[in-house]
């Protein structure tokens, strides 16, 4: 059980870290700003 | 021996003459590409009038600025005829001009698109057949190559005579247009006919020479024959897609028209490539269509078994091909999309947005039905492999997900009305579903279908097969979690959309692009890897699935044929009453949009036309084929033996 909810806690962190740069960069990369509405 | 060492010759002389075919418009071009490759348009001055004394000419020489580039050239042609309806510009016969041209180019690109797409998925099968270390498999892999190449065969002649009566219906119906396009191509015309030889040469001896080159060097001589037919056949496919690209966003000549002397910028337009990247893709798809159509009906007239089972793995290979191509065909034309407002924007808001925009309703709900019948078929293709019913239950979740991912997609933005319901809603948009009617809610319907297409894929990899890695738990757990992101990613993208403007919106796309192909790509190569030495439950039982999978698959090919049809017209009407876009109008009667109900009835008829006419092709294919004995075969592991079909 312990290793189960390690194995998802770290998938959990890989994935949302990537997803995030995706987002991040692939933005930047047009001269867009992801976090437009944060900023606000 | 001596007669070994004479099939190697043979084989290396008939690779080099194909090589010398290759090179064949390349030389003949250079003396034309040297010279700045003249182009005098009808109607100009004959060539010899350039040959007068220096000094003269120089006084003569005129310059203008190019319509797409902005640079300077020599004019090397004549302005672009200012055609008058009449019969001198515009002969006629008792009918619309434009819907027997239509209907002779549907004709030709369905059939050209077809022998275009089976030769590159010929030449990957015979590949995976030579590499193949398991002689049973390399085998089948050959043969399914052979059967591949044997129906392209068949409809290359048809493509050829298509092509004859095209170019007779242009010259007969729209002589003046033809004749100024086939000025301003003049210097690569030849290089399109000489092409056309070559890919018909190489593909005979191709075709013709597959059983006296089946082993060893000759093979590879032989595979490498596909490569060069198939480099051919792109080519030819270029240079008529710079034709089109010329109508739509001309570029290499003058406000006027008038050719200035450089042939790479006509070629070269704004729409060049993203034109080429779109029918390379959408080719692929079509073919994998067609052929899996072909094996589906070769299985539901299958007389036993073993075809039976054949043609349950041709078809399934068929449709993987195929949908390989079918996905990244939506982000590849999202990129044409681009392109073409970045080009004009109103021709994008004609497309989009205004006259054509009902259209694109229609294609999305084409893509989706693609899509639906795609996974159907997986779904049904889990039943012939034991352990593939585990994954059953879960079917229906997959269902829902894919039928809300197709609502929101095939969501108009705005409707056609009548007064009294205009006013009963409110408005032009619903006051709930018109939210969804918007690129950013599409955007994210289309993502998700995708990635549950390819979630569906990955359960069909592990129908009969548990993972047996050291890692599988961990590996599983992150293949659930990265798709649930992936999919948290989509959705959260495309609600993101409706809250900043639309310069920022618009950029949203390409992460969510980003995201469905990582799934496509991560995880299926995660998925491989975790499938290496993996417990088998059961083979895989080819030919006892379901004779519904197999109307999927006609369904899928029928739908790919449409929605071609449509997407042809789209972009051909995007130049409304331009023959050639803001360079050469359109005077004829026809010079106008036609309805949305006329042009799918249009489409129609030329999706029937074409099917009626390929099953004829797959008739005569049937007629040439023997029946070979059936080997002794050792069981493969995971795979049921099919039959060997003679050449």
């Amino acid at each position: 059980m312990g290793k189960t909810i390690m194995y998802v806690v770290v998938s959990v962190v890989i994935s949302v870290a990537y997803f995030t740069l995706v987002d991040h960069f692939l933005m930047d990369m047009q001269g867009l700003d992801y976090w437009y509405l944060f900023r606000k | 021996m001596g007669s070994i060492t004479r099939k190697k010759t043979l084989a290396v002389l008939a690779l080099s003459a194909m090589i010398g075919l290759l090179l064949l418009p390349v030389v003949a071009a250079i003396p034309a590409l040297a010279s700045g490759g003249e182009a005098p348009a009808a109607g100009g001055p004959p060539p010899d009038a350039a040959k007068k004394d220096g000094a003269e000419s120089e006084k003569k020489v005129e310059k203008a600025r190019d319509v797409y580039y902005k640079t300077e050239g020599i004019v090397s042609g004549a302005p672009a005829p200012k055609t008058t309806d009449g019969p001198k510009d515009y002969p006629r016969y008792n009918f619309e001009s434009r819907v027997l041209l239509w209907f002779a180019n549907q004709q030709h690109l369905y059939y050209g698109s077809f022998v275009l797409a089976v030769p590159i998925f010929c030449m990957v099968i015979e590949f995976m057949g030579v590499v193949s270390k398991d002689k049973a498999m390399a085998k089948k892999y050959d043969q399914l190559a052979y059967d591949f190449i044997k129906i392209s065969l068949t409809a290359y002649s048809l493509t050829a005579i298509l092509g004859g009566i095209l170019i007779f219906t242009f010259l007969t119906l729209y002589p003046a247009f033809f004749g100024y396009l086939s000025s301003i191509f003049r210097p690569v015309m030849h290089i399109y006919a000489l092409t056309f030889v070559a890919e018909s040469g190489t593909l005979y001896i191709y075709y013709y020479g597959w059983d006296k080159m089946k082993e060893g060097l000759l093979k590879w001589l032989h595979l490498s024959m596909s490569v060069i037919l198939n480099v051919i056949g792109t080519v030819l496919m270029f240079l008529a897609n710079s034709w089109i690209g010329f109508m739509m966003s001309p570029a290499g000549v003058d406000e006027q028209g008038r050719y200035l002397g450089n042939i790479w910028h006509v070629i070269h337009t704004a729409l060049w490539n993203p034109l080429n990247l779109h029918r390379i893709l959408g080719n692929m798809a079509f073919g994998g269509g067609v052929v899996a159509a072909y094996a589906a009906y070769r299985f539901l007239s299958a007389k036993n078994d073993e075809e039976r089972a054949h043609y349950d793995w041709m078809g399934y290979i068929a449709m993987s091909l195929g949908v390989a191509f079918l996905i990244p065909l939506p982000f590849a034309g999202y990129w044409l999309m681009r392109e073409v407002y970045a080009y004009r924007q109103q021709m994008g808001i004609t497309l989009m947005g205004g006259l054509l925009a009902w259209l694109f309703i229609i294609q999305a709900t084409m893509i989706g039905i693609l899509f639906l019948s795609t996974n159907y078929y997986l779904w049904q293709a889990l039943g012939r492999m034991r352990g593939g019913e585990r994954f059953q239950r879960y079917i229906k979740y997959f269902v829902f997900i894919l039928v809300c991912g197709f609502l929101v997609f095939i969501t108009p933005h705005t409707m056609v009305m009548t007064p009294a319901e205009l006013k009963a809603m409110g408005g032009q948009q619903h006051p709930v579903l018109g939210n969804y009617g918007v690129m950013s809610a599409k955007n994210g319907g289309i993502n998700v279908i995708i990635t549950t297409t390819v979630l569906s894929f990955i359960w069909y990899q592990r129908g009969n097969r548990m993972p047996a890695v050291s890692w599988a738990k961990f590996g599983n757990i992150f293949m659930g979690v990265f798709f649930f992101f992936a999919y948290v990613n989509i959705i959260w993208l495309a609600i993101y959309g409706y809250f900043i403007p639309a310069n920022v919106r618009v950029g949203l796309s390409v992460p969510q692009v980003a995201t469905t192909l990582s799934t496509l790509f991560f995880m299926t190569a995660l998925n491989l890897s975790m499938l290496k030495g993996a417990k088998q439950i059961g083979p895989i039982e080819w030919g006892k699935i379901s004779v519904r999978s197999q109307y999927a698959l006609i369904m899928l090919a029928t739908a790919f044929t449409w929605m071609m049809g449509l997407m042809g017209y789209i972009r051909s009407s995007v130049r409304l009453f331009w023959h050639v876009n803001e360079i050469m109008r359109d005077n004829s009667p026809w010079a106008y949009t036609h309805t949305v109900g006329f042009a799918a009835n249009m489409i129609s008829a030329n999706v029937l036309f074409f099917w009626i006419s390929i099953m004829f092709v797959f008739w005569l294919g049937t007629l040439g084929a023997k029946k070979a004995p059936v080997e002794v075969k050792s069981p493969v592991p995971g795979r049921a033996p099919e039959p060997a079909v003679g050449h």
